[in-house]
This record gives structure tokens, sequence and C-alpha cells, in this order.
């Protein structure tokens, strides 16, 4: 059973397995693989598998679909081969559940110029949403209100509580699920309840510096982490 | 139904203990705690699990929300900012986890409760004085708000006029037609010359509340303090009550 392996920011997020003829990708919450980012289109492309072969087609997305590094419309997938949509990277793996080395990840990939334009473009709504928010930003995704949360306070607490400024929702979630500290420009968060609650990329985190482009998530709920005065 | 209501424990085990053991004497039904389990104490850890084993609501003090790192210490003098970063250092995770489940405010039946003032439960102001006192009634919908945070017990009664008085007697039957904003005093550091540790029970049924004073092995809580080098002024209040 061929395998795809998500990946953001070098970091897998998701193994994903399936015996459909069709796998969907894009934002919403339909998709059999949910890339839940902005410079992803809802409904950004598909695989279709038909015995051994397997094929990707781009649903005229608005930032493209890359197939080791060149755009594509429609493309037969091979072995390993890297799909990039907006800041995520899928790989290809025929022989599924293969315990890929971190070489053979090829985590770091080359961007043509072309390439680079492209997920800029991606980038541009996030820009816009910084600038207007004038600093850096959390930004309600999936189980949220959706809201632009400007990060202007010292500290900004994020859970179930109601007097929490950003809030969250899930199972066993803390009133005080998390918060996120300021210290000059950078920004941390830190894991305040109940154990493995917190997330940032996938990862269960107590404390960490964030990064523009980070995924939070908070029980259900997920934020996107836009850095100001980049 | 009887319940009790506590407050302003500030990691004082001895001095909780005691109270725990008074209000298992008085056939108490519910207990809720008000607020500052933490800072100025030894034994944060400890009070935090007893709070939360026993208590059915748990409201967060400005001295938890600072251990919490939820604000600045700016607004703190200078021997309880550093008994906050004492404190810091000393919450185990399980401590933290267990306080980032208390709240800021709730309600009870027809009660509010909050451990600073109504109107601004996360900006920890001081109900002193009855001009205070009538902002803060216009701040719930209730017609008891039981507060907490100043350490020194206080009835403060609105007529039906909306004229507001102040006062203070060991047990009160409440008028059900008037409103009332009651701060519960403090068990872990009382401030109101009386050094033994306070907290209230009420009857639900007849709106009658009784101030409880119970001792402590205040020699035993200081023993430890001066052990862990706390200021001398953090040691002595205990004995005064001040």
């Amino acid at each position: 059973m061929p395998e795809i392996i998500v990946k953001y920011e070098d970091k897998v997020i998701e193994r994903v397995v399936s015996e459909k003829k069709r796998m969907s990708i894009g934002r919403t919450s339909d998709n059999d693989i949910i890339l839940d980012n902005r410079g992803v289109s809802r409904k950004h492309a598909q695989i279709e598998f038909n015995g051994e072969a397997a094929v990707i087609i781009d649903n005229e997305s608005l930032n493209g679909t890359f197939v080791n590094n060149r755009k594509i419309n429609e493309e037969i997938l091979n072995d390993r081969d890297v799909i990039t949509i907006g800041k995520y990277n899928l790989e290809y793996n025929t022989e599924g559940q293969r315990e890929t080395s971190q070489a053979g990840l090829d985590g770091t990939m080359i961007l043509n110029t072309k390439k680079q334009k492209e997920l800029i473009a991606g980038d541009k709504l996030e820009k816009e949403i910084v600038q207007r928010m004038g600093g850096s930003v959390l930004l309600g995704e999936e189980n949220s209100d959706f809201s632009e949360y400007q990060l202007d306070r010292d500290v900004t607490t994020i859970g179930k509580a109601k007097f929490v400024h950003i809030h969250a929702s899930g199972f066993f979630l803390s009133g005080i699920q998390a918060k996120i500290v300021k210290e000059g420009n950078q920004f941390h968060i830190v894991n305040l309840g109940r154990k493995g609650k917190t997330k940032v990329n996938g990862e269960v985190v107590e404390n960490l510096n964030l990064k523009n482009g980070d995924i939070i998530q908070v029980g259900k709920s997920v934020f996107r982490y836009l850095e100001g005065n980049r | 139904m009887k319940i009790a209501l506590i407050s302003d424990v500030h990691s004082n085990l001895e001095a909780l203990e005691a109270v725990l053991r008074d209000i298992e004497k008085e056939g108490v039904e519910k207990i809720h705690f008000l607020g500052d389990a933490v800072g100025y104490g030894i034994n944060p850890n400890k009070c935090i699990k007893l709070l939360s084993k026993h208590c059915d609501i748990k409201l967060l003090g400005n001295h938890d929300y600072a251990a919490l790192g939820l604000i600045s210490l700016e607004g703190f003098n200078k021997v309880a900012k550093a008994s906050v970063e004492w404190t810091q250092t000393k919450l185990k995770k399980k401590s933290i986890e267990k306080l980032a489940d208390f709240e800021l405010n709730s309600t009870f039946l027809d009660y509010a409760l909050v451990h600073a003032s109504p109107g601004t439960p996360d900006e920890w102001n001081y109900i002193l004085g009855i001009d205070q006192a009538t902002e803060e009634f216009a701040c719930f919908s209730q017609s008891i708000c039981f507060v907490g945070h100043s350490h020194i017990p206080t009835v403060y009664t609105e007529e039906t006029d909306g004229t507001v008085s102040s006062s203070l007697s060991s047990s009160m039957e409440l008028d059900q037609n008037l409103r009332y904003i009651i701060n519960i005093g403090s068990v872990g550091q009382p401030r109101d010359n009386d050094p033994r540790a306070c907290y209230l029970t009420i009857d639900t049924e007849n709106s009658k509340i009784d101030y409880r004073r119970v001792e402590y092995d205040i020699n035993k809580t200081q023993a430890k303090m001066r052990k862990e080098m706390f200021p001398d002024f953090l040691v002595e209040r205990l004995a005064v009550g001040r």
C-alpha cells in the first residue's frame, strides 16, 4: 500500500495510507489529506491510484502543485517523489510505511527562483494580515473562531476557560492550557495545563520559541503563528 | 445546605489543614475557594493539592495568576514579588496543571464568587470602602458577592434605596431583600489583627453567615519559613494578624 508522508518544514506531521482509489488534498476538513494553511486551496489537488500507478492532479489551485520542485498540472508519481503544496512537502512512498532514513527524505529542497516566487505568493495574505495587525498574530484555523489575534500582550492565554484571551476547545483541555509569552520581539509558547495538549507542528511541547508559520494546536483548536516585523 | 467559603491561603499549610478540620466538624456540604492558593507562604504545592481535592469551585487570585506567569509583577511590592518568584521555582508541574484549571470567577446558587472585584476580576482591585463597594454592586446580578483579596472580613450591605453601608459581626442573618458584598477574610495570612485563620460559612436556607476563626500552629509555620530564610516581615505578620 503506498504511503504519503506529510511534512511541514521538514517535520513529519502525518503518514497517510489509504485504500481509496482517489485521495483529495486541500485545506478544508472534507479532504483525505488536510493541509491547514492559507496557502493551500480548499480542494487543492488529488492523487488517483490505478493499480500500481498513481497520478497527482492539480485542481487549478491558486498557488500551484509541485513535484520535485517542478510545477505540474498532472504528473505520474514515482517512488520517493516529493509533492510540494504551500509549505507542505508530501513524500510519495510506494513501499508503504518503509522507515525512511533522514538522508532519504531529502528534507531541504533547493528552490528555484520561480518556485520561490510562487511560494512567496502564498505568503502574501499572511504578510497583509501581519501588516494590518501591526505585529505578530495568531490566526485561528480549524476548530477555532477563525479570528486574527494580535499578540500585543506580554502574556496571551489560550484554553477552555471563559476568561482566557484565545478560546480553544477539546476534551480534558485545561482552563488555561497554554500561554504565549512575549520577550522583546520573540514569542514563546508554554504549556501550563494537561500534558500533551499543546502541540507545535504536530509535536507535543512544554516550552518552545515560535517561528513564523508554526502551526499551534491546543486541544482540537488549530492556530497559525505569523511573526510581525520580519 | 451549609457551604464554606475560604480564601487567601497563601501557601500556609498549617492554617489550611486547621480550617479543613474545622469545616469537617461544621457539617459543610461544599467548600468554595476564592483564590490566592499561593504566594507569601512556604507550602505552595501541598496547599494546591489540598484545595484541589476538597474544594468544589476553585478560583484564581492575583498571586496564583502571577505564579503562573500570567501577569507582570510590576504592581507587586518587593516582598510579594520575591515571594512570587520563589513560588515559581518551587511549583511542581502537577501543581501548575491544577492551578491552570482554577477559574477567574464563578457563581453558585444566587451568589457571585470572585477573588478581588466582580466588575473587573482580572484587575485585582481592592474593595476597601463604601465608594468602591457602591460601584461594585452594579457589577453583579446575584444577591451576594463573596470576595477575598484584602484579607479583611467585611460585610457591605446595599439597601433597597441603593445606599451602601459596611459592618462586621462574627455572625449575621442576612436580609433576603438586600444585597451584599462579603469579604470572607484570609485563611493563611489574616490582616485584621486576629492571627487565627479566618473563613466563612453560609446556611443557604436562612442566609445566616458565620465567620469562623481557627487557631493553628503558627510557630510551626514560622519555623519552616525562617529555615527557608523568608523575610522577617512575612514571618512575623502571621503572629500578629497584620
